[in-house]
Order: structure tokens, then sequence, then C-alpha cells
């Protein structure tokens, strides 16, 4: 597996190739050296080989030359003659050594080079030192021998050596100057053809970096450009396993992230929009509703003083007055505390039936409902994972509610619960006077009311407490309806399976 | 890698050895074979110019490679004046000569021995004198000679070398140039016979015989173990007044090389000198100059005959 990814990575490719194009130039430079050295080899074989050749030329007539001294001087007997043939004779030994070093290292041409140092050896000692001694003796026994023509025959027998000698080394200086042709020839052509192959490698080398190193790159850096601008859902298509695909890869997570964290802000914005408004919406109405009894307390309170210290008869109304309006912004400033608290703070959450709390509350409003003379009918209800406290409240201020909002001489009432996928649907129906459309919405909102307090009491917080503790259990709540036909308000629990998942949830808002 | 690596040491290998069977092969003529007497210097032995020398030389060389002696031939070296001078100069260490011609040519003396034992006794102590060893002389003799044709004998009425006196003109005499020079040639025929119409036509030794069928000249000096004189197709003159003196031959010898191998080359030597008879020298000579064959290759049949080599 690693192995694999391994060989995928662009940096392992461009690390071959660049091992591959580095191999071929050194190849090329290795053959081309070679090619050189077999020149300059042979350059030089040929020059010592020319040496050897003028060498042994000079050699040869240095023989020549005396054989003749040697003739005029047993011819003439005239020992000027003897000077020169002794000189050269001394002269030789060291002149075939040089000439065995020059001539090439064929074991043939050496063996030849042997054989003529010692056939001038035997000219030297067999005649012409025997021939200069003898003439010594008697001119006219000396010029006998020359006439046996014993030096001549062995100077043509030198002669024909130095002549296959020469053939020889002729014939090698041409082998190797050829060789060397040759060889630099293939060197030439072969540097030539790795100098083309370098280049094509260099040429798709640049083709192969453009087309799976800059052009990826650049897709990534177009994308990074459309997201900086704003494009949050650009995404790039990460095909391969390299580290392009690796860059591609991150840039999408980061793109993931970056979108996410934005719709959350959006989110939480909005959420903060709405509680904003909420809360200058509940200002506004809180000081209102706030302002009517503390003006009937202010205003009793005046005409108690413009009475002076008697008694009046009618003291006692306006005392009533000022009670029952201070009793109202108690009222008010008691939900008022109630809508604050609901939905804050943690839930107590456990299993708890239902059934066993609309039972409860059922009794708790025993006397509205009996007051009302209505009819109140409870279907099977499930268990749910709830804050038992909350829920009641929910439910009696539902149930109580249907119960209110009533026209008809008797109220029916009932409640009821199904489950839609993961959440338990609880629905609480009357056939009460029901409501417009457009008002369905507001009516979740503290301290609105459709009605005036004179028809229907209620501070108008009830349904706002309501939507905060379902809310807060991860429910919604809504009501449908129409007017003169009642109404039906729903809202929804997440079914006990998924309670835990529900708990862990819940505790993270909270 | 490995594997083309070692083939080509391999080869290299082969090659170094094949070249060195060669190399071995070219410079071991002299060794070959035979295995090698005590070490000591190399043995240069001489030969003159003519073909019974060249045959002698082969045998000498031959015998003694066989013994194991570093042996090196140098034939046709030239006359004795020039091969004996040679080994005076320490050119050469040994070279086998006629007494004969030793005396007259190379020791200069004039008086003609009667016997040739008197005569052998005479070079010995002369080549003693001068630093050289004679070894033993061969049974056969090859005195020099003058011959002719039987037509030519027969037209002038020439048997004998005084005869010669009786030609009109100059008689031409067909020999080695350095005829004209030696006691036992030119000067031997003038002041012993006193012949004074004769001149010398220098011709080479194969040539000798040519030049008298041919005409070109009217005697010719020879060889008296030559193979061209069997079958009496040529006349040889008689010397009444013995100017060709003792024909054996001897090998002289240097007391360099005597010294340092002791009697083991002495006898390896005399081993040869020994089975040189008369019949055994002529037939070799007619081999080489009748019927064309080597000198070496008739030397060394001789040899291995005679189990010498």
């Amino acid at each position: 597996m690693l192995r694999r990814s391994l060989r995928t990575q662009i940096t392992t490719r461009v690390v071959t190739l660049s091992v591959a194009a580095a191999i071929l130039l050194g190849g090329a430079l290795v053959v081309l050296i070679v090619a050189v050295t077999g020149q300059r080899d042979a350059a030089r074989t040929a020059f010592r080989s020319q040496q050897a050749l003028s060498l042994a030329d000079q050699l040869e007539k240095s023989l020549l030359s005396i054989e003749n001294g040697l003739n005029r001087y047993v011819a003439t007997e005239d020992s000027s003659y003897l000077k020169p043939v002794r000189r050269e004779l001394a002269s030789y030994p060291s002149a075939t050594r040089r000439l065995a070093l020059l001539v090439s290292d064929d074991p043939g041409q050496q063996r030849r080079t042997r054989a003529i140092g010692g056939a001038i050896q035997d000219y030297d000692d067999l005649w012409a030192s025997v021939l200069i001694d003898i003439a010594h003796d008697s001119f006219a026994k000396a010029r006998s021998q020359v006439e046996t023509n014993g030096g001549r025959a062995r100077l043509d027998a030198i002669r024909r050596q130095f002549a296959s000698l020469f053939d020889r080394e002729r014939s090698v200086i041409r082998a190797r100057e050829d060789n060397a042709e040759q060889r630099s020839e293939h060197a030439i052509r072969l540097g030539f053809g790795g100098l083309v192959l370098v280049i094509a490698i260099g040429i798709g080398f640049t083709l192969y970096l453009r087309r799976s190193l800059l052009r990826p790159v650049r897709t990534v850096a177009d994308a990074t450009g459309r997201l900086a601008e704003g494009d949050l859902a650009t995404r790039v298509a990460a095909e391969s396993e390299d580290e392009i695909g690796q860059l591609a890869r991150a840039f999408n997570t980061m793109a993931d992230a970056i979108e996410r964290g934005a719709e959350q802000l959006r989110h939480s914005n909005a959420e903060l929009k709405r509680s904003n408004a909420e809360l200058e919406q509940f200002a506004s109405v809180t000081s209102h509703d706030l302002q009517a009894p503390l003006t009937t307390i202010s205003m009793y309170a005046e005409l108690l003083e413009r009475g002076g210290g008697e008694r009046r008869s009618g003291d006692l109304d306006l005392i009533d007055g000022i009670r029952g309006a201070t009793k109202q912004a108690r009222g008010l400033i008691r939900d008022l505390l109630e809508y604050s608290r609901a939905g804050r703070g943690a839930l107590a959450l456990e299993e708890v039936s239902t059934m066993r709390i609309v039972e409860q509350v059922l009794e708790t409003l025993a006397g509205t409902i009996d007051g009302a003379g209505a009819d109140v009918t409870v279907d099977e209800l499930p268990v749910v994972l709830a804050d038992r406290a909350n829920l009641s409240r929910v439910f009696q201020n539902l149930i109580g509610n249907a119960v209110k909002f009533t026209a008809q001489t008797t109220p029916r009432v009932r409640v009821s619960a199904q489950q839609e996928g993961d959440a338990w649907r609880f629905s609480i129906s009357d056939n009460g006077i029901g409501m417009e459309l457009e008002h369905a919405a507001r009516i979740f909102e503290p301290f609105q009311r459709l009605h005036g307090e004179e028809d229907y009491p209620g501070t108008g917080i009830g349904l706002a407490v309501c939507e905060r503790i379902v809310d807060q259990h991860g429910g919604r709540i809504w009501v449908t309806s129409s007017p003169g036909e009642g109404s039906t308000f729903h809202f929804t629990l997440p079914v006990a399976a998924s309670a835990d998942a529900t708990a862990a949830r819940l505790r993270v808002r909270a | 890698m490995t594997r083309r690596a070692a083939g080509a040491l391999a080869a290299l290998l082969i090659a170094a050895v094949v070249l060195a069977g060669c190399g071995g092969g070219g410079d071991g003529a002299v060794t070959v074979g035979s295995p090698r007497a005590a070490a000591g210097p190399e043995i240069r032995i001489g030969a003159k110019n003519f073909t019974e020398q060249e045959i002698l030389g082969q045998l000498y060389s031959r015998a003694l490679r066989a013994q194991g002696f570093d042996v090196v031939l140098k034939s046709d070296v030239g006359s004795s004046e020039i091969i004996h001078r040679a080994l005076q100069n320490g050119a050469l260490d040994m070279y086998p000569e006629y007494i004969g011609v030793l005396l007259s040519e190379v020791a200069n003396d004039r008086r003609r021995p009667r016997r040739a034992m008197a005569a052998y006794e005479a070079a010995k102590t002369f080549e003693h004198h001068n630093g050289f060893s004679l070894l033993a002389q061969t049974p056969f003799a090859d005195s020099n000679a003058l011959g002719v044709t039987p037509a030519f004998a027969k037209r002038h009425g020439v048997h004998a070398i005084g005869d010669l006196k009786k030609l009109a003109g100059t008689v031409r005499i067909g020999a080695l140039a350095e005829f004209a020079t030696r006691f036992e040639g030119l000067d031997g025929l003038r002041s012993v016979y006193g012949l004074r119409n004769l001149t010398v036509m220098p011709v080479e030794s194969g040539g000798r015989y040519r030049a008298l069928d041919s005409g070109a000249v009217h005697v010719a000096s020879m060889f008296t173990s030559e193979g061209q004189l069997a079958g009496h197709r040529y006349v040889l003159l008689a010397d009444p007044r013995g100017l060709f003196a003792s024909g054996h031959v001897a090998p002289i010898v240097s007391e360099k090389v005597l010294t340092a191998y002791g009697p083991r080359l002495s006898s390896a030597i005399d081993a040869v000198t020994r089975v040189l008879t008369t019949p055994a020298m002529r037939r070799m000579n007619a081999e080489v100059d009748l019927q064309g064959r080597t000198a070496a290759s008739v030397a060394a049949a001789f040899l291995r005959a005679q189990q010498l080599g």
C-alpha cells in the first residue's frame, strides 16, 4: 500500500525522470570521452609510430653509410673514412633501443625490432669490425672479402627486415586510425542520439509538469480565488492519489469548513436579529401593559387625595380599584418572570408518561373545566424524555387556552399524540373561536393578545412560554385554525428511543 | 552485470594464456624439448658461407641443443678470415674449421705438412696460443681442389695442376672471392706451381659448378666432399706438390664456454665430430646441393639416425 502510493507520488516520478535523464547524459558523456580518448591515443600512437619510422629510416641510412664508408676505406686505404664509420657503429645500440620503445606494442613489431637489432649487431661483430681488423693486416685480403659481398648481403637482409617493420607499422597506424575514426563517428552518433533523447525527455518533462503539476495547481489557485471572493460552494475535483490530489482534498476540506462556518454565522446572526426584535417588542409591550395598572393606581390615588382627610362613600371602590390594578401589575410581573425563566436553565430530563402529566393537569384545571362545562377527551399518550414540570406547564397552558377561548356552550377539547418519524406530535384541538391564519404566528410572541382582556383574561404570555419550552426540548410548536371552527395546537417531542441523542443535543444547546 | 564481468575476465585470461603460449613458442626454438644443461653462457656457433659449413653448423647446434645447451647458430658468416677474426673478437664461441685452411690462411703457415695428424697438431698448438681449443677432428676430409669438366681435360690434356701452365691465354678460375688472396688459392698456385696465367672469377659457393658447366670459367675451385663430385662428372686435378693440405674439420671452441660447461660440452661436440665420415658428409652435401633440401632438415635427419638429436 505504502509502496503503491510512493510509486504514484509526483516526487517519485520527478526523481525517476531526473535520474534517467542524468544517466543518459552521463552515458553520452562517457561515450564521448572514450571516443576522444581513443582519438587522442590513436594520434599519439600514430605520432610515436611516425617517430619510429623516421628513426628506423635514419638507422637504415646510417647502416648504408657505414657499409659505403667501409668499402671506400678498404678500396682507398684512406683511414679518414674510418672515423665516421666507427662513430656510427658506436651509435646504433642506443638507436635500436630507442626504436624498440617507439614501435607499437604489437608483439610482432617488438620481435622484428629485436631481430633487426640482432642483425645489426651481427653486421658489426661478424662483418664490419672484422673487416676493419682484416684491413689493418692486409688491405688486399680485406678487398677480397668485400668482393664476397658479405656485408652487402647482410645489409640487404637488414633492409628487408626494415621494410617488413615499416609495412607492419604503417598498417598498424592505419588500423588504429581507422579504428579511432570509426569509434569517434560512432561516439558522435551516440552522443547526438543521447542529446536528442535528453532533449526529448526535457520536453516530455516540461509537458508532464504542465499537465500534472501546473494545471492542477492553477485550478486549485483559481478555486481559492473564487472562494476568497465569496463563492463558498467552490470545490475542485480530486481524482489522483498524488500530492496534487492531496492538495485538492485539503482545499475541499477547507472550503467545507469555511462554508459550514459561514452557515453557522448566518444562522446565529438571524437568531440574534430575531431575539433582538423579540426583545424590543417585549420591552414595548411590557412597558405598555404595565402602564395601564400603574395609571389606574396613580389616578385612584389622586382621587383619594382630592377628598382631603375625610372619607367618602366612593373611597372603598377606589381602594378596591387600586388593589385590582396592583394585582394586575403583580400578575404581569409574575408572568414576565415566568417567561424570562422559561426555556432558560438546565432541563431535568427524565422518562415521563405524558398520559400521567395530562391527568394531573386536568386535575389542576378541574375548577376551570367544570366552570366552563367543557368536555375533555384524552387519547393514548406516549412516554417521552422531557422535563416534567416544563412539560406540565405546556399542557396546562394549551388545555387551559382551549377551554378558555370558546364560544360554544360546551367546549370540546381533545388531546392526542401520534408518531411521525423520530418525533411525537401532540395535538390539542378545540371547537373554540379559532383565528385568522395571519395571526397564527403572532400568537406565540409574548404579551400578544388577539382579544381584549375584558373578553378573555390573561397576560398573553402562555403561548410564548410554551414555545420556549418546546423549543428547548428540540421540538416545535404551531397552530392550525380557522375562525369560528376552533383551533388545533401541535407540538413535537423527540421519541423516547432517541432520547440519548436528544439529551446530548439538548445539553449542547444548554 | 557480474556474469558479464566474469566472462570478460575469463576471455582476458584465455587471451593471456594463448599469447604467453605463442610468445613461448616463438622465443623457445633454442631450448625446445630438452632438459637444460647446467646454467652457463649462450654458445654462439658460427658457420661459413657455403653448404658444407651450413650443414656442420646445423649439426653441432642441433646436437648441443638436444643436450640442453643454450645455442645460437650464426650461419653464413663469411670466409675463414672473417669468421676466425669474429671468434677472436669474442663475437662467436665456436665454429668448425678446416685444418689446412686454418694453417695456411689464419696461422699463415706456408709449410705443407705431409701427414694429416701433423697438420692437426700444428693447428691445435696454434689455437692453444690464441686462447682457443681445437677439439677432435672429423673422420672425413674436405680438401680444396681444382676441377675441370672431363671434356676440357681431354681436349687440353689437363690432369694435374701443373698442366694448367700449358694452356694458352688466361685461365679463368671460378672460386669464392677469398680464393684470390689465399695461399690455398691463387697465391699458392703462383708460388708453389709457378702459374702466372690465372685469374679468379669470384662466384658464390653454389655458382661454381654452374659457371664451370656453362663455360664461363675454365677451372673451378672445389671441395672434395661436395656432392657434385659423385658420378665422375668432373675431373679433379692432381696436386703432387701438396698445395691443398688437410681437409679434416675440427671445431675451434672458446675457453670461455669450455670452462663454463666443463667436459660435458666437449664430449657433446666430439660425439658429433666422431660420426662425420666422408660418405656421410658427401651424402648430406648432395642432399642439399643436388636435391634442394635444407641444411637444417638434412642435419636433423642425420642426427636422428645417429641418435644424437
